[in-house]
């Protein structure tokens, strides 16, 4: 067992929704800016937001009737985006298997509407469906940026499949629908994969380069720094672990005792066993660290990193197949230690837990953290009363501090700022 | 409605049957910490204390035991705790003068602790029992239920002299007979603020009865109540009301809980509130005067209702449990919690009881069909209705003050969230530039 710690889980839970089947680890995904959508086997997506009713909010969870979902489908994945501008409108797209028996057909649906006027009203966006047949049973549905030259960005699905490949889905804006492209056209680094992928994360750091990182079923973690102009891979590592890599995330981390002009980004691989590895690099450097008593708990299947104690250095969330929610603060490393990551806290649920989102669903500035577990999604706030006396408190300092510097508000790094915009897209 | 799950809990071993109402949440040893009290159908009553699985303490008893209660029945300042058979023994237990004892001396009094200090026998057929004050005089009397629809009051009589309980006994004070059975006794503060024992009746009723002793030198006021009830209850001291709305069967059973605190004491002068519950899913909350405040209706069967203030905002929350597990509690507002225990519940109750850190929590408590009794000891809530940061702040005087410095109007809400977000989020950051 996991070390007791004093401090408390600075979360209450606001609301728990149970499913009426069970879900997996790339059930749940954001679908606009304050509403869930959450996937279950038994082919019933419901979605979950807060709904103002005379100035009252209420959690309301329902079930949105995707078509083109067959009754004895199951879903594996979900995921939604909201299109880059100048373009408008919500893509929700859901990979299922239909067994009819004899043979069972994966398929991928891409939901999208674009008549002017409902292309984010999810009730029409559900009627308004590509069905696309699978040559492969798929995994995990992710989407991410791509940069055409001067500015310009568009999103695309990557969806990992048994086939040992990544799939890339593209809109054919003219056809007015999303078609397969190869994905080494975009993605260089995501060409001969070692094995099936299970979980892809890419995140665009400084000047024009992106990170990916990729977990795999036999236990390689790949990872790449690339060029995104020149689609050229610049540096690229690999990682071999002893057990299938469940989930991998990445995300800026500032250390003290590197030059503070080179971004230090952190790599988590999350083994789904007995052991965690976290490697930092530094563009050049790469190296695992070991999560202090990680080895301790069950199965990670689910990581988030977000900075929930509002003090600008984030803390890394894990959730593991023993019901737990760990959260590890990271330690700047003082003299002779090394910076590390050290347990805050843990919180126990009542099931299993698969996914975590961290979002703004009551609409008022401060996140909530949803958490599918195999039973429902719970819905854990902060506490309020102690989060309102920390607002004060800032309001507070910024009336005084108006008059001497304005900009204390703005982020002052560039390159801090990207990286943590597609944080939030992830 | 709005519905939460909660996790903290300790199971504790308990491998008999029991009555519904053989148990109960009080300080059983006046160490003003709560105790759990429970007991079975064999006779054997357990207590257990913070979170230890096995019991604290275990006492053998005659007959089957039908219900459980503690408190200070014989006036002394002291609770003891009250179990009572169905066979009609009642036996009192002094847990404190034992838990002296044990400490001081061994093994050979052992088997003579086990005996209860007072054993009186009471008519049989037992069903439930109330300790409390129900004619307003500040001593507790103990108002048993029978399963033959009548009710029975007693008080505690020994010789001014007597040093121990041997001396002492139950007196009977009043019988009633009531129409239908009796699920749940129950006291509440009337209009004119005077307790008034309230017992439930089938079909969502309830009926109150009245202290004939009290009234001896008052008759006038006796005479009144009586005449109004003549015509529905068979005894004058019986006076039945029985609520309007949706009862698909007025046979259905039905519970009730008074006193239900409003949280200040002003309110308090104007009676006091109750809540009623059926098996076919009614739910009500009314006052002494009869008004309703508000009603509902749930598709899961209730047979046991509580009280529980889960807020500490001094207001009790009204909890009825089903029996397959579904909880609810429900404020004044008639805002709703939900809870789903995850099996069929043979017993429940929800009170204070101090499982961890030494200090009495409100917990629920949960007996499963599997030997097994669950506490959920961290059920407290920040509030009952979900809120947002900006309803929150929106509070404060300050805050509106603020933003009027910082030019935003505070009704705004893009203008605010954006506001909040980066002070959260972004501060420290801006912090470090400076």
């Amino acid at each position: 067992m996991l070390p007791v710690v004093d401090t408390l889980c600075p979360f209450v839970e606001d609301s728990f929704s149970r499913f009426p089947s069970q879900s997996n680890i790339y059930g749940l995904c954001q679908a606009g800016d304050q509403e869930l959508l959450a996937a279950t086997l038994k082919g019933k997506v419901v979605s979950f937001r807060y709904q103002d009713v005379q100035h009252k909010i209420r959690p309301v969870a329902k079930e949105v009737q995707f078509t083109y979902i067959p009754v004895d489908a199951e879903i594996v994945s979900i995921d939604a985006f909201n299109k880059c501008p100048p373009n408008r409108g919500l893509v929700v797209g859901i990979t299922f298997i239909k067994d009819s028996g004899d043979k069972a057909t994966p398929f991928l649906n891409i939901y999208c509407d674009y008549e002017p006027g409902s292309e984010f009203n999810l009730e029409s966006i559900a009627q308004s469906c590509l069905n696309l047949e699978l040559q492969f049973t798929p995994f995990q549905l992710y989407h991410t940026e791509l940069q055409h030259g001067e500015g310009l960005k568009e999103t695309v699905f990557l969806l990992s499949g048994h086939d040992q490949r990544i799939h890339l889905y593209k809109e054919n804006a003219s056809l007015h629908q999303f078609e397969e492209q190869p994905v080494e056209r975009f993605f260089p680094e995501l060409k001969d994969l070692p094995s099936n992928v299970l979980w892809l994360d890419v995140l665009s750091i400084d000047s024009g380069r992106r990170l990916t990182a990729y977990g795999c079923q036999n236990g390689c973690v790949g990872l790449a720094l690339v060029d995104q102009k020149e689609t050229e891979i610049l540096q690229s590592w690999r990682l071999q672990q002893d057990s299938p890599v469940s989930t991998v995330l990445l995300f800026p981390l500032k250390l003290a005792h590197y030059d503070s002009n080179t971004s230090g980004v952190c790599v988590c691989v999350y083994l789904p066993c007995w052991c965690m590895g976290v490697c930092t690099i530094l563009v050049v450097e790469c190296r695992p660290v070991c999560l202090a008593d990680s080895d301790q708990c069950d199965a990670v299947l689910c990581a988030i990193l977000i900075d929930l104690d509002f003090d600008g250095q984030p803390e890394v969330l894990l959730g593991t197949y023993g019901q737990d929610l760990l959260c590890y603060k990271f330690q700047q490393s003082i003299g002779e230690t090394e910076g590390q990551f050290q347990l805050l806290w843990r919180r126990s649920f009542r099931s299993p837990l698969l996914s975590i989102i961290y979002l703004d669903l009551t609409g008022d500035g401060l996140k909530e953290l949803a958490v599918l577990t195999i039973k429902g999604l719970h819905i854990l706030q902060h506490s309020l009363i102690s989060t309102a006396d920390l607002v004060l408190q800032r309001l507070a300092n910024r009336v005084t501090n108006k008059g001497h510097n304005s900009s204390n508000v703005k982020w002052t790094d560039p390159r801090m700022c990207t990286s943590l915009n597609s944080l939030e897209l992830m | 409605m709005r519905s939460l799950s909660f996790v903290q809990r300790v199971c504790l071993d308990f491998a008999g049957t029991l009555f519904p109402h053989a148990i109960c949440l009080g300080d059983a040893d006046n160490d003003s910490l709560n105790e759990l009290v429970v007991g079975d159908t064999s006779g054997k009553l357990y207590i257990y204390k913070n979170d230890e699985s096995k019991p604290w303490i275990t006492r053998t008893c005659v007959g089957m035991l039908t219900c459980v209660g503690v408190g200070d029945i014989c006036n002394k300042g002291k609770n003891l705790v009250v179990a009572v058979g169905a066979e009609g023994w009642l036996h009192l237990f002094d847990i404190a003068a034992a838990k002296a004892e044990s400490s001081s001396q061994l093994e050979a009094t052992f088997w003579d602790e086990q005996r209860p200090c007072f054993t009186q026998h009471i008519p049989a057929n037992t069903k439930v029992m109330l300790i409390s004050d129900i004619d307003g005089d500040g001593r507790s009397e103990l108002v048993v239920g029978y399963t033959d629809r009548v009710v029975r009051a007693f008080r505690w009589e020994e010789p001014p002299d007597t040093t121990d309980l041997s001396g002492g006994q139950l007196v009977l004070l009043k019988k009633w007979l009531l129409e239908g059975q009796v699920d749940s006794l129950s006291v509440n503060p009337g209009p004119d603020g005077l307790p008034e024992l309230m017992v439930s009746q089938p079909g969502c009723g309830y009926a109150i009865l009245l202290c004939s002793w009290t009234q001896e030198g008052t008759a006038g006021h006796g005479e009144d109540s009586s005449a109004a009830s003549a015509g529905e209850g068979p005894s004058r001291d019986v006076v039945l009301h029985l609520t309007t709305g949706r009862i698909h069967n007025k046979n259905v059973s039905t519970h009730l809980i008074g006193s239900i605190s409003r949280g200040s004491k002003a309110d308090d002068t104007k009676g006091g509130l109750f809540a009623l519950c059926t098996l076919d899913g009614t739910l009500k909350l009314m006052d002494s005067s009869e008004q309703l405040l508000w009603s509902m209706q749930v598709d899961h069967q209730l047979f046991a209702l509580q009280k529980l203030d889960v807020t500490g905002d001094g207001r009790e929350e009204v909890v009825a449990c089903a029996w397959d597990g579904q909880t609810y509690i429900i404020d004044h507002n008639r805002m709703v919690v939900r809870f789903q225990f995850d099996e069929n519940v043979n017993a429940f109750c929800a009170g204070q009881y101090a499982c961890k850190g030494g200090r009495n929590n409100p917990c629920l408590v949960y007996l499963s069909f599997n030997h097994k009794i669950y506490i959920y000891w961290q059920v407290e809530l920040e509030r009952m209705e979900p809120s947002s940061l900006q309803k929150v702040l929106e509070e404060s005087a300050e805050y509106t003050a603020l933003l009027c410095k910082l030019k935003i109007d505070p009704s705004d809400t893009g203008a605010v969230r954006n506001l909040i977000g980066d002070l959260l989020y972004r501060h420290s950051e801006g912090d470090q530039t400076l």
